[in-house]
């Protein structure tokens, strides 16, 4: 069986054949208040109950499960690296553990603490550097020649995003009738697994992303025409959306994206809240971006007309004793 | 349609009739870690989903609905009152503003900042008071001032039939229980489940749970008479520092085959657990049932049982306190 080079429909359904009974098929859950605010019908994916706490498992099952059958060692014999602002690293993480591999993780020093205790509590190795596209590429190349570990990257595998893309699956089977869905944007490998499925079985449906005004590469990207990066992280609340739109995903969203939104660090703390205290489920911020760009003017302004709308959150893995700090506003 | 007078299996399935399409039937969640932890498995009945954020809302809209049906013939407008650490204000209120009748609700000052916040937001008249000694005045003047009638949260059949609810749901939704845990304050929730579970399937053992500092149940229990303190415990569940009322306690001392307690830190312990690993909204008090069921105590009366389903009561928490909550 060989690699897949690209994503496609149907790369993305044979990964739902390789995640079904691994992953949880997480419930879409729907909120009144939510509703009211925002002038149309939400339904939220909720992969805050995914395994090891966020979406990322689905693409990091799929590329572990695919290098384990294409490679025919014995899986623990198998090293797998790779980068991570943390909810990759913890998919990672879950998924080797799963298949007897030796996962390595490299993580910025910014990392929420609780995802770096959950990839190391899934038997994986962590390697901290600074947060900067430079130190991560460095970092990595020392842990891989070290191990001969496989790099799986979380941003720009076709495998791994052809993993996220179930959701698109999913929640076509799920939600009857929708016209847009809102996807959070980080190096945009969920945008792009979920783009492809949704435009290749009903390309009228809207496919929106949602990034964080102070790390907007991906819009910057989009109504630009060209890849635009951040050479030094940017700092958003919404921590997992940090890095910069990978290679691999830009040429899907160029190709895919009806359009980007961004938001600003106070309406992300304002959709923070709201999830929290009207649908009582605990979320991280950048899991709510969505819900922050449905909820804005400009969401109002350019896709008004859109009024069933789906919208993933993403995760949950956040310390939360930092919750205080994320409902200042 | 009169109040009921007491509570039985047919009053509590009429509450499900009253209460389908305006209460949620919440889910049953399950989860890996916990069940690890527990040494069986856990079924957690998620309240925290309801409308107003607490199983409350099921008695408060049984007893309110049931009381408009029954003024119906005189069509005069309608107030209700009742007293509450912040659930069941929360439940009556939003119960009263949808069958279109004004609640007034009597809370104790240090209430959770969110469940007055919630109160008001349904339309409900807050009132606080510094000592619970002063509720019953309140409530009189209330009743001289706008003829509401007072509904209890915790001791008014109506309102004890509504949360038994959950006791049917909990038996269609989980097969082979072996035991129901709950928390346990004023008693309504205790009191209703184990009369619709023990109605249907007396095996199915049913516990209650309560922080150590306000075991007014356990005492009553072991005593065999009702039992409260005569001040106030502190507790962080705080939705579970009431002792259980007269008309619970006949019901629980029928119904219940035991109570277990738990300390501050087992709360806790449980609130990080639910919060990280299920990724769910809980308050303290709602999580009692989980720190009992993880507890030795527990583990040593559960020895067989497989199934064993957790009501998680609430989730309406200051999410500002939540460092506090957690903190051990």
């Amino acid at each position: 069986m060989d690699a897949n080079n690209i994503v496609t429909l149907e790369t993305v359904q044979k990964a739902a054949s390789t995640l079904s009974g691994n992953v949880v098929i997480t419930p879409v859950q729907t909120c009144n208040t939510l509703d009211l605010l925002s002038g149309r019908r939400l339904y939220f994916k909720c992969e805050n109950f995914q395994k090891s706490g966020s979406f990322k498992f689905r693409g990091a099952f799929n590329a572990v499960s695919r290098l384990v059958s294409l490679n025919g060692a014995t899986p623990h014999q198998l090293q797998v690296v790779a980068s991570s602002t943390g909810n990759y690293g913890c998919g990672l993480a879950m998924a080797a553990q799963l298949h007897g591999v030796t996962a390595h993780v490299v993580m910025p020093t910014n990392s929420p603490v609780c995802k770096k205790r959950t990839l190391l509590s899934y038997g994986a190795s962590l390697t901290q550097c600074e947060p900067a596209a430079q130190d991560i590429a460095q970092t990595m190349k020392q842990v891989q020649d070290a191990t001969g570990a496989v790099f799986l990257s979380g941003s720009e595998h076709p495998d791994v995003i052809a993993g996220h893309g179930t959701m698109g699956l999913e929640i076509l089977q799920q939600v009857p009738n929708f016209d847009a869905i809102v996807v959070p944007v980080g190096t945009g490998a969920m945008l792009s697994g979920v783009s492809v499925v949704i435009k290749s079985l009903c390309p009228e449906i809207r496919v929106y992303g949602a990034e964080p005004e102070v790390a907007n590469d991906a819009a910057r990207s989009l109504s630009s025409g060209e890849r635009c990066t951040f050479p030094r992280f940017p700092q958003s609340i919404a921590d997992g959306l940090n890095g910069n739109i990978g290679v691999v995903p830009w040429t899907y969203i160029r190709g895919n994206a009806d359009d980007i939104f961004t938001v600003s660090e106070d309406e992300i703390k304002n959709a923070m809240r709201l999830v929290w205290e009207r649908m009582k489920i605990v979320v991280e911020p950048s899991a709510v971006v969505g819900v922050a760009a449905v909820l804005s003017d400009s969401f109002k302004a350019r896709a008004g007309e859109c009024k069933n709308v789906a919208v993933i959150l993403s995760g949950g893995n956040m310390d939360l004793d930092k919750m205080p700090e994320y409902l200042q506003m | 349609m009169n109040t009921n007078a007491e509570v039985t299996l047919q009053t509590i399935e009429e509450a499900a009739r009253t209460l389908a399409g305006h209460a949620i039937r919440t889910p049953v969640e399950t989860c890996e870690t916990l069940d690890l932890l527990a040494g069986r498995k856990l079924f957690f009945k998620c309240e925290n989903f309801q409308k107003s954020g607490a199983f409350k809302f099921r008695g408060a809209f049984n007893a309110v609905s049931r009381l408009v049906r029954s003024n119906e013939p005189t069509q005069r407008e309608l107030h209700v009152v009742g007293d509450s650490s912040g659930n069941y204000a929360c439940g009556l209120a939003l119960a009263a503003r949808l069958c279109g009748v004004s609640a007034h609700v009597v809370m104790p000052n240090n209430a959770p900042e969110c469940k007055k916040q919630i109160v008001l937001s349904y339309g409900a008249t807050l009132i606080q008071r510094e000592r619970r000694q002063d509720f019953p005045q309140t409530i009189k003047q209330v009743q001289e001032m706008t003829g509401a009638v007072y509904i209890s949260g915790s001791q008014n059949p109506d309102v004890i039939s509504g949360q038994g609810t959950m006791g049917l749901e909990l038996l269609q939704q989980v097969p082979d229980l072996d035991a129901v845990i709950m928390p346990v304050g004023g008693g309504g929730m205790l009191a209703g489940v184990s009369m619709a579970i023990k109605s249907i399937c007396p095996d199915v053992r049913v516990y209650g749970a309560e922080p150590e500092v306000a075991n007014q149940a356990t005492l009553s229990l072991q005593n065999g008479e009702r039992f409260v303190y005569s001040y106030v415990p502190r507790s962080i569940a705080d939705g579970v520092v009431a002792g259980i009322g007269p008309v619970t306690w006949t019901y629980i001392r029928d119904n219940v085959d035991d109570i277990f307690t738990v300390t501050e830190d087992e709360i806790k312990n449980a609130m990080r657990l639910v919060s990280e690993r299920m990724k769910l909204v809980v308050e303290p008090s709602g999580v009692v049932g989980v720190a009992a069921a993880l507890s030795d105590s527990f583990r040593a009366r559960a020895v067989g049982f497989k199934n064993v389903a957790v009501i998680l009561s609430g989730g309406n928490v200051d999410l500002q306190k939540l460092p506090e909550l957690l903190l051990m």
